[in-house]
């Protein structure tokens, strides 16, 4: 709208007058309600003009706002958004961090898919999703419902299943190494004396196929602390009487876990996969420390997305070709999370 | 509401100020205005090098007006702590030319090369002199523009690249030198001499063939449970295995085509079977330490660098290892294929080169070649480290350290006759080098068999090579 000035002032009053007058006549509720809006926004803009001030008390208000998010949101802009966006161009060229940029089109993308590392990394990727998600969600509800009841020690048992989640990830992996160890490990070591599998077939807990199960167990076992908690905040907000109506009507446990307690978490549930999901997508530590064995070379039965990124970024200085790699990955976590919320919307109506 | 419009400007200042300097720390709000253009030349890169920031400016604008006075120069390096000859260097250069002064900055061994790729990315490093770990690092760093091309200086300086044995030649990039070596390491094979005392096996010669070793590395092996004693210990790097097809020097790993190595990693897996070395998918869950393996007293034989040497001698002085269970060891040459020269061993060089940022190129490539030539080659010894000029002085400067063993083979073990870099220099050698890497762990931790591990290799570096 053009600025008010001393010319145009009449215009304006005219203007609201008209506005005013519509609204009076008008009977349709939408349209009577943009009416009210339009009539107060000119109402503001003349009221700013005739006060005579440089800002108008909402744009002060809202510089005062925007002086608070302004430290927090620099340091986004800065570190987030603009790499963010830097890194969608990069997948479309070719540079390797000194020589000037060439614009490489689809290259990138379409060397994906020749890429055994990178088709391996995808594979592990999401099978260790799918393996951990619904893992760590069904143990952590568990968990989180039997520790909501008066059970003995339960302050004990809480804060022990929520103590992998704050140890030390190097230091836990070292035990579970020593744990799982091939000839040495007390898991191999019972698996030998009780179950009598020969020495040769024992399993090697850190190679071949077996390593995507152990890093799903681990994680599993690390993280399911942490959702238990949130489990436990969400169940302590289900009302009482619920469950009282329900054993008033002869429901048995399952009944008031299917009809009260689920349906009433759905909105903890819907938090915790969408976290989850995205967690999973990144991981990168565990396999590092699980199956990089000291040197932190992943084989193509543990590499991961953000490992393959990694490595063709610092290694092999392939800025580009790692961006498009991270554009995938970018494209797969936000497929998921948008399922996630069009179902949770579904569930919600 | 002027309070309001105060306190929005208040926070704006406050915003600013913090976005555009990043803090030196209480005097935040002067700072900006008064010290920017006195720092500005000098501050690029000044992070990294916290603990000297506040006397680094003046002393490089000092450099810059009058280079008779003093200059500091900046070189990365790791493992400070652990490593003896960094500061054996640096001191004995500034005892030579008192008007420089070095900084080293520490950079950690584990990732070095990496990190130094990305502290020279862009225009932000203040490095004049930068140690290259390996050759896919320097690949990297020569494609990047990172470091110069020496020719010129080495030509007019007249440094004679032939005492080098050939070592510069394997990591020329289009006919141009971008470091010299000032360490070099050998691979030779490190026993136990307690082990084949006890099992009155004769000692390792100088001359054996990979056969001979095998059959040897079974005779002294002992599997009963308790008192275990393993013939043989490979380390789980790639070079411990696959690199020894390289040492006939016809075949080398930027080929392309790799089943030179199938009967070493034959040799080996059938060797791990038999229970004569320890178990690779083992050795990769605890991260043994292939020091820890030979120091513990029941690996009989082990094939590693020259670079254990100083380090078995220093931990013995210092009691770190029990004398008891590996104080007598010895080296022989490394074994050789059949009808392949003896004494024919893999090497990896330790080189130094110019940053191209550096502001003193001529400082910077005068300690490269004071440090690679005769001079850093003395210092070098006298810590125990192979530099990359073999002398008769440097090997008797080395066999006559205090611990190194003294038996006739072990002091003939230092003769080299041909020496073959570990990794030569190829244009996409870091790439090569990952795959290599990847199959190899497969190889060795039974994920794939042998043939297709190989054939795999070929496959997937074919396109890196023809590129």
């Amino acid at each position: 709208m053009a600025k008010i000035t001393a010319q145009n002032i009449d215009t304006y009053q005219e203007k609201l007058d008209s506005v005013i007058k519509q609204i009076g006549t008008e009977t349709d509720e939408k349209q009577k309600k943009k009416y009210i809006r339009e009539m107060e926004r000119l109402r503001k803009d003349i009221a700013f003009y005739r006060s005579g001030k440089r800002f108008s008390r909402e744009t002060k208000r809202n510089m005062v706002a925007y002086s608070f998010i302004a430290p927090n949101f620099i340091g986004f802009a800065v570190f987030t958004l603009v790499p963010m966006v830097f890194a969608f161009l990069l997948a479309f060229m070719k540079w390797d961090g000194s020589n000037p940029i060439a614009w490489a089109a689809f290259d990138n993308f379409k060397k994906l898919g020749s890429d055994t590392f990178f088709k391996a990394a995808l594979k592990n990727t999401i099978i260790y999703c799918i393996g951990t998600v619904p893992l760590t969600m069904v143990f952590s509800l568990a968990l989180a419902v039997v520790l909501n009841q008066k059970v003995f020690g339960r302050g004990i048992f809480r804060t022990l299943s929520f103590f992998p989640y704050v140890a030390s990830l190097v230091a836990v992996t070292a035990v579970w190494k020593m744990l799982f160890h091939p000839s040495k490990g007390p898991i191999n070591n019972i698996l030998y004396t009780v179950f009598h599998i020969p020495q040769s077939s024992l399993p090697k807990w850190f190679s071949g196929g077996l390593v995507l199960l152990s890093m799903i167990l681990f994680s599993v076992w690390k993280y399911m602390g942490y959702y238990m908690v949130i489990y436990l905040a969400g169940l302590q907000g289900i009302p009482g009487e619920l469950y009282e109506a329900a054993s008033l009507d002869g429901a048995t446990t399952w009944q008031r876990f299917r009809y009260v307690t689920w349906p009433q978490l759905s909105a903890t549930t819907f938090f915790v996969v969408v976290m989850l999901t995205i967690n999973c997508f990144k991981v990168y530590d565990i396999a590092i420390m699980l199956a990089g064995g000291g040197s932190g070379e992943l084989t193509l039965n543990a590499t991961v997305l953000v490992y393959y990124i990694y490595q063709q970024a610092f290694v092999n200085w392939d800025l580009g070709y790692s961006s498009a790699v991270s554009m995938v990955l970018f494209v797969l976590v936000l497929a998921v999370t948008l399922i996630q919320f069009r179902g949770q919307k579904k569930l919600a109506d | 509401m002027k309070k309001k419009l105060l306190s929005v400007l208040l926070a704006t200042t406050m915003v600013a100020s913090l976005a555009g300097c990043g803090g030196d720390t209480g005097s935040s709000e002067t700072a900006p205005a008064t010290e920017a253009p006195a720092t500005e030349a000098a501050d690029s890169g000044a992070d990294e090098a916290a603990d000297t920031s506040d006397a680094e400016p003046e002393k490089t604008d000092e450099t810059a007006d009058a280079s008779s006075d003093k200059t500091t120069l900046t070189w990365a390096i790791w493992d400070k702590e652990s490593t003896p000859y960094w500061t054996a260097m640096a001191d004995a250069y500034m005892e030579a030319n008192p008007n420089v002064t070095i900084d080293m900055v520490d950079l950690g061994s584990s990732d070095y090369m990496t990190v130094l790729a990305t502290e020279l990315s862009g225009d932000g490093s203040d490095f004049d002199v930068v140690t290259i770990k390996d050759v896919p690092g320097y690949a990297t760093l020569v494609q990047k523009n990172a470091i110069v091309a020496l020719d010129d200086k080495i030509s007019a300086d007249g440094v004679d690249l032939s005492l080098y044995n050939g070592a510069t030649d394997q990591v020329t990039v289009d006919g141009k030198l971008y470091e010299l070596p000032f360490r070099n390491d050998f691979w030779v094979l490190y026993y136990n001499k307690d082990i084949f005392d006890k099992a009155g096996v004769e000692y390792p010669s100088n001359d054996m063939t990979w056969e001979e070793y095998d059959k040897l590395a079974r005779s002294v092996t002992d599997t009963t449970f308790g008192s275990q004693v393993y013939g043989s210990h490979y380390h789980t790097w790639r070079s411990t295995v696959g690199l020894i097809g390289c040492l006939d020097g016809k075949h080398s790993i930027i080929d392309g085509e790799y089943s030179f190595m199938k009967p070493y990693y034959e040799m080996v897996l059938n060797q791990e079977k038999d229970g004569v070395c320890r178990s690779y998918s083992d050795l990769k869950t605890e991260e043994l330490h292939y020091s820890a393996a030979f120091s513990s007293g029941d690996t009989a034989m082990m094939n590693m660098g020259s670079w254990y040497i100083s380090t078995l001698i220093s931990n013995l002085a210092s009691g770190e290892y029990d004398s008891s269970l590996c104080g007598n060891w010895g080296i022989v040459k490394y074994p050789h294929a059949d009808g392949v020269e003896a004494g024919s061993t893999l090497g990896t060089i330790t080189g130094l080169s110019v940053t191209s940022a550096t502001d003193i190129p001529d400082q910077a490539w005068d300690f490269v070649r004071w440090a690679s030539g005769k001079e850093g080659a003395e210092v070098m010894a006298s810590t125990g480290n192979f530099p990359a000029i073999m002398t008769d002085e440097v090997v008797n400067t080395i066999k006559s350290l205090d611990g190194f063993p003294q038996d006739e083979n072990s002091i003939e073990a230092l003769n080299v006759s041909n020496l073959y870099l570990e990794v030569p220099y190829a244009e996409n050698v870091s790439e090569i080098n990952s795959v290599l890497d990847t199959y190899h762990s497969m190889i060795m931790g039974g994920e794939i068999s042998v043939d297709d591990g190989i054939s795999k290799m070929n496959e997937e570096i074919a396109p890196l090579v023809s590129k």
